[in-house]
């Protein structure tokens, strides 16, 4: 085993831990922090046994294995992003809705 | 469309001009009868304070500031003037004082004409700094080839609509792209709009669209010409 493999180990039990802290925290719930354990611990036999996924490799033409992993690290961080681009979009429209309400409801005028 | 000064609305949106606003307020009302309304956009400093001891004056408050929000605080002034002011028209001017109110009845006069929109115009021959001039003029051009819309200046603040033309122009920029998106919207409908000149004294010129701005409201520009309806 050369070292980038432990390291990815090692990073993913990581991210198995810091998953289980947000569970234990109520910020994600059950199936997401069962998805998080099977998605890392996909990634750890991936890891170990990149034999496994050099078959779909090929499939796409990818001759590399690490190239594969790459194209699939792009996607998954191109995907999140959009994702938490399009939730803060959402938080701040709401966010502006209510503070603009609230604007109209409280209105100032002088009592002089 | 015969309009009176108090069937208009004079909103300025307002962050942090605790210095400059009693000034401003002061003078428009010795100037107009229009009614006054003041959209503080989450100041930090005494701005809220003072406004709101000024007699005849409204004042809105955002509580929170999302960040140059000028669109947002313009929003929320046309919704109180039209939906509980019943208001024909609104005028908007800045809060720093770079407006003259001496400047307003060149507006009322168009709205009187029937115009929807009149936009604002500066003299960029007076004293205007030399970034902001060539950053509004590539904006005029690229408006132009992008909207067949040529508007001589495109970021002025200094501007007015009616209730038929806020209703069809309606933004969603929070923030300093709000002109340029009023234009582009005003491009899209059969809206009658002219520019009259305007004077604007400037005070303060780090305040204003920054170069940053610019980029981001270019942005938005193209965003707005190819995946808007």
């Amino acid at each position: 085993m050369i070292g980038i493999q432990i390291i990815a180990i090692i990073f993913s039990i990581f991210m198995i831990y810091f998953a289980t802290i947000n569970y234990r925290k109520g910020e994600i719930n059950g199936v997401e922090i069962l998805s998080w354990i099977v998605v890392w611990i996909g990634a750890i036999f991936i890891v170990v046994f990149p034999d496994i996924i050099r078959t779909f490799a090929a499939t796409f033409l990818i001759t590399r294995i690490f190239d594969l992993m790459t194209m699939g690290g792009f996607i998954l961080v191109i995907s999140m992003g959009l994702k938490n681009y399009l939730s803060v979009r959402k938080i701040e429209k709401l966010i502006e809705k209510m503070v603009r309400e609230d604007a109209i409801r409280n209105v100032k005028t002088s009592k002089k | 469309m015969k309009i009176k000064d108090s069937d208009i609305c004079v909103i300025i949106p307002v962050y942090n001009e605790e210095k400059r606003i009693r000034k401003v307020l002061d003078d428009l009302l010795t100037s107009t009868d229009c009614r006054i309304v003041v959209v503080d956009d989450g100041s930090t400093d005494k701005t809220f304070a003072i406004a709101s001891n000024i007699k005849k004056v409204i004042v809105l408050r955002h509580k929170i500031n999302q960040v140059k929000s000028k669109g947002a605080a313009m929003k929320t002034g046309c919704e109180y003037a039209f939906d509980h002011l019943h208001c024909k028209a609104v005028i908007f001017m800045d809060g720093d004082g770079q407006h003259l109110p001496s400047d307003l009845p060149k507006f009322i006069e168009k709205l009187g004409l029937g115009y929807d929109i009149i936009l604002g115009s500066r003299n960029f021959n007076l004293n205007i700094p030399l970034v902001r001039y060539l950053g509004n003029k590539t904006a005029s051009i690229v408006i132009n080839l992008l909207f067949s819309k040529y508007v001589s200046d495109l970021l002025c603040g200094f501007r007015a609509i009616t209730k038929t033309a806020y209703e069809q122009i309606k933004w969603d920029s929070v923030g300093y792209g709000v002109e340029t998106e009023m234009v582009v919207n005003m491009a899209r409908t059969n809206l009658r709009w002219c520019e009259v000149p305007v004077t604007v004294l400037y005070y303060d010129k780090a305040k204003g669209v920054s170069i940053l701005d610019a980029f981001g409201i270019l942005f938005d520009v193209i965003k707005w010409r190819f995946f808007k309806g």
